[in-house]
C-alpha cells in the first residue's frame, strides 16, 4: 500500500471555526498510484501507533483525549475520517499553531500486514498563559425622573498574572450597585460575590504564594463616597478629590472575613506661567476578622508608574523569595509640579495636552504588626531611570 | 522547567542533606481526604519511613491546589517541591537514599511494571468507585471533597472534579465500565500481586522497595475505609498473604501512629 498524505487545510479563520465534512474542505488528498488499484474503502486496517511530534509541554491526558478515537478505525477511510477530525479538536484546543497528519504503514518487527502508523506533527503557537479569557456583562439602569442615580448589576469572569508575586489569579464573579448623590456628594452602595481561584505562575514560585492557591469564596458590601470638585479629571487645573471606601466581607456568606478602608485625596491649585501645583495623599488599612490570616488578593500594592515611582510594578514592601506579598496597611503621597513643555511647542493646539511634570513621591507598605518607616527597605525593586506610565489613577 | 534547570535543580538537591523540618502535605484527614489521596500519601509515609528519613505530615485544605502537579501528596524539603511517588523516590535517590538499588536490571523491570500495574488498575478503580459510582459519589464524596469550603463552592468544586474524572475515565476507556467489572479488576490484580508476594515477606524477597510501599498505601487504605458497601476491602481480604503483608508493614513502621488498628479491623 502506498503513502497517504493529509495536506494541512488553511489556519482557522479570524470569526471562528467552520468545520466541513471530509469531502467539503479537504485540499488534497494524494495516494501514489500503484500498479494495481485496490478497492481502499473496505479494506481491513489497525491502527498500531500514533506519534506526535514537536511535543514537548502539552500534559499527555489533554492529547490522549483528543486522539482516542483515531485508534478505533477499522477501514482506510474512517482512520482518515478519524485523524482528521482529532486534527480538527487539537486545532480547537487553541495551542497548536499548526497541525499536520501522515498516515503511513507500519515499519519494524512488530507491524502487521494491515497496520499503520499515524504522525501528527504540531507546532505551538504560544506557550505562556494567554489561554485565558476574561468576558463581563454589565446591566445599568438610571433611576427615571431621578438620573443621577443609577443600578447597575454585572457578571464578570477576569483572569489576571502578577509575574511580581508569582501569581495567578482568576476571579469570577456577580455584583449589584447603586449610586446616588447626596448634595454635593456622590455615593454607591455595593454588593459583591467572587469565586476567586488562585494559583503559581512559574514552578520557582516562593512557598509563601504556593500556601496561597487554591479557591476562596469572598461576599462583601462595600460603599464608596466621592467629592470631586475638579475642573478636569486628566491634568485638572484647579479643585480637590476625596475618595473614600469601605469594604465588609463576610457576614454575608463566603469564607473571606474582613474589613478595609482606603482613601485617595487630590488637591490642585493654579500658580503663575500657567502651571499647576498638585499634592496627593493615598492611605489604607485591611483588617482581618477572626483568625485565618488575610489573602494575598485582598491586600494592597505600591509601586510602579501610576503608583509610587521609581520601584518596579508592585514591588515595594513584604516579599518572600522575590515574590511581593502585598501589605495590610500603607500610604504614599506626592508632590507635583506642572508646566507647560519648555518652548511651548504646538501652542494652542497638540501642545496643550502634554506637560512637563516634577514630582516627588513617597510611600510605605506594611503588614499591620509591623511597620518601619522612611527610605528604601531591604527588598523593595528599585527601577532607574525613565517610566512611562497610562492609567486611570495616578498618585 | 527546561531540561538544563531540572538538571541543574537536582545537582542542588544531591548536594543538600536531609533537612530535619522536610514536610508532606495532604488534604485534611477527617473531614476531606479521598480513599485514593490517601493510599497515595500513606504509600509516600510509608516509602520513607522504610529509607529511614524524618517526615513531618501536615494537612491542609488547600493541598491539591498547592501541588505543583495538581496531585496530592507533595513535599517540601528544603526550598524544593516536589510531588507523587515517581518523582520522589527519584528525589530522594538524588540525596543518595534508595530500596532498589540492590536489585538487578530484570527485578527492576519487573518492580516498574507492577507499580504500573497498581496504578492503572487499583488506583483507577479506586477512582471509578469514588467518582463514577452513583451511591458512593452521594453519600461520600460530594460532601467530603466541598466540605472545607462555603456554599455553593462546595458544589462547584465536587461537581468540577467529577466532571473531570470522568473525562478521564472515558479517555482511558473505563467510561462504560460497570460497578462488577471494576470489581473483577480489582480481584485480578491483587491475585497478580499475591502471586508475585507468594510466601515471602516482601516483594523482592528480605529487604521492602517503593513496591512494597505503593502496595501497602493502597490495600491498607481499601482495608481500612469505610465505603458504603464492603464489596472493594473483601476482594482485598479473599487473599490471606496480601493481608499478612499489610499487617507486617503496619507492624514494622507504623506502630505507634496505628496502634494495630488492622488487626481490629479484621477481626
Amino acid at each position: 500500500m502506498g503513502t497517504v498524505h493529509a495536506r494541512s487545510l488553511e489556519p482557522l479563520p479570524p470569526s471562528g471555526t467552520d468545520f466541513g465534512g471530509l469531502g467539503e474542505e479537504a485540499q488534497f488528498v494524494e495516494v501514489e498510484p500503484e500498479a494495481k488499484q485496490e478497492v481502499l474503502e473496505n479494506k481491513d486496517v489497525v491502527v498500531q501507533h500514533v506519534h506526535f511530534d514537536g511535543l514537548g509541554r502539552t500534559k499527555d491526558d489533554i492529547i490522549m483525549y483528543e486522539i482516542g478515537d483515531v485508534f478505533k478505525a477499522k477501514n482506510l477511510i474512517e482512520v482518515m475520517r478519524k485523524s482528521h477530525e482529532a486534527r480538527e479538536k487539537l486545532l480547537r484546543l487553541g495551542i497548536f499553531k499548526q497541525v499536520d497528519v501522515l498516515i503511513d504503514t507500519c515499519q519494524g518487527d512488530d507491524a502487521l500486514p494491515n497496520g499503520l502508523d499515524v504522525t501528527f506533527e504540531v507546532t505551538f503557537q504560544f506557550s505562556y498563559g494567554t489561554k485565558e479569557t476574561s468576558y463581563g456583562l454589565s446591566f445599568f439602569r438610571p433611576q427615571p425622573g431621578h438620573f443621577e442615580r443609577s443600578f447597575s448589576a454585572n457578571v464578570y469572569k477576569v483572569t489576571g498574572q502578577f509575574p511580581w508575586s508569582s501569581l495567578r489569579e482568576t476571579d469570577r464573579g456577580v455584583s449589584a450597585e447603586y449610586s446616588f448623590p447626596i448634595w454635593k456628594t456622590s455615593h454607591t452602595v455595593k454588593w459583591e460575590g467572587v469565586w476567586r481561584e488562585l494559583g503559581c505562575l512559574a514552578r520557582t514560585a516562593s512557598f509563601a504564594v504556593r500556601q496561597e492557591s487554591g479557591h476562596s469564596l469572598k461576599s462583601s458590601l462595600s460603599h464608596a463616597m466621592v467629592i470631586d470638585s475638579r475642573n478636569s479629571s486628566i491634568l485638572p487645573k484647579r479643585g480637590a478629590l476625596l475618595k473614600v471606601n469601605q469594604e465588609l466581607a463576610g457576614y454575608t456568606g463566603g469564607d473571606v472575613n474582613f474589613i478595609k478602608e482606603d482613601f485617595e485625596l487630590q488637591l490642585n491649585k493654579q500658580l503663575v506661567l500657567d502651571s499647576v501645583f498638585s499634592a496627593s495623599l493615598w492611605g489604607g488599612m485591611l483588617v482581618p476578622i477572626g483568625d485565618k490570616p488575610s489573602s494575598i488578593a485582598d491586600r494592597f500594592y505600591l509601586g510602579g508608574p501610576t503608583s509610587v515611582r521609581g520601584f518596579s510594578m508592585h514591588s515595594v514592601g513584604p516579599q518572600s523569595e522575590g515574590d511581593y506579598l502585598g501589605g495590610e496597611a500603607y500610604w504614599a503621597g506626592g508632590l507635583h509640579l506642572y508646566t507647560p513643555l519648555p518652548f511651548r511647542p504646538g501652542q494652542g493646539g497638540f501642545g496643550e495636552l502634554f506637560r512637563t511634570h516634577f514630582f516627588l513621591n513617597a510611600g510605605n507598605l506594611c503588614n499591620l504588626n509591623y511597620c518601619v518607616p522612611m527610605g528604601v527597605q531591604t527588598g523593595d525593586r528599585i527601577c532607574d531611570g525613565v517610566q512611562f506610565g497610562a492609567g486611570i489613577r495616578f498618585l | 522547567m527546561s531540561l538544563v534547570a531540572e538538571a541543574f535543580v537536582s545537582q542542588i538537591a544531591a548536594v543538600e542533606p536531609w533537612p530535619e523540618n522536610a514536610t508532606l502535605y495532604q488534604q485534611l484527614k477527617g473531614e476531606q481526604i479521598l480513599l485514593s489521596d490517601n493510599a497515595a500519601s500513606l504509600a509516600v509515609q510509608a516509602f520513607l519511613q522504610m529509607c529511614n528519613l524524618p517526615i513531618k505530615v501536615v494537612c491542609r485544605a488547600n493541598a491539591e491546589y498547592m501541588s505543583p502537579s495538581g496531585k496530592v501528596p507533595f513535599i517540601h524539603v528544603g526550598n524544593q517541591v516536589v510531588s507523587e511517588l515517581g518523582p520522589i523516590v527519584q528525589f530522594v535517590k538524588a540525596k543518595g537514599h534508595s530500596l532498589s538499588d540492590g536489585l538487578d536490571e530484570v527485578q527492576k523491570a519487573e518492580m516498574k511494571a507492577y507499580m504500573e500495574l497498581v496504578n492503572n488498575m487499583l488506583l483507577t478503580a479506586e477512582l471509578y468507585l469514588q467518582w463514577c459510582d452513583e451511591a458512593t459519589v452521594g453519600e461520600i464524596t460530594h460532601a467530603r471533597y466541598g466540605s472545607p469550603y462555603p456554599w455553593p463552592l462546595n458544589r462547584i468544586l465536587a461537581y468540577q472534579k467529577q466532571w473531570e474524572v470522568k473525562r478521564k475515565m472515558k479517555a482511558i476507556g473505563w467510561g462504560n465500565k460497570t460497578l462488577d467489572q471494576v470489581l473483577e479488576d480489582v480481584d485480578q490484580c491483587c491475585q497478580a500481586l499475591s502471586q508475585r508476594l507468594g510466601t515471602q515477606p516482601y516483594f523482592f524477597n528480605k529487604q521492602p522497595t517503593e513496591l512494597d510501599a505503593l502496595v501497602f498505601g493502597h490495600l491498607y487504605t481499601i482495608l481500612t475505609t469505610q465505603l458504603t458497601n464492603d464489596e472493594l476491602s473483601e476482594k482485598v481480604k479473599n487473599y490471606s498473604n496480601l493481608l499478612a503483608f499489610c499487617r507486617r508493614i503496619e507492624q514494622h513502621y507504623f506502630e505507634d501512629r496505628f496502634k494495630g488498628s488492622l488487626s481490629l479491623r479484621l477481626s
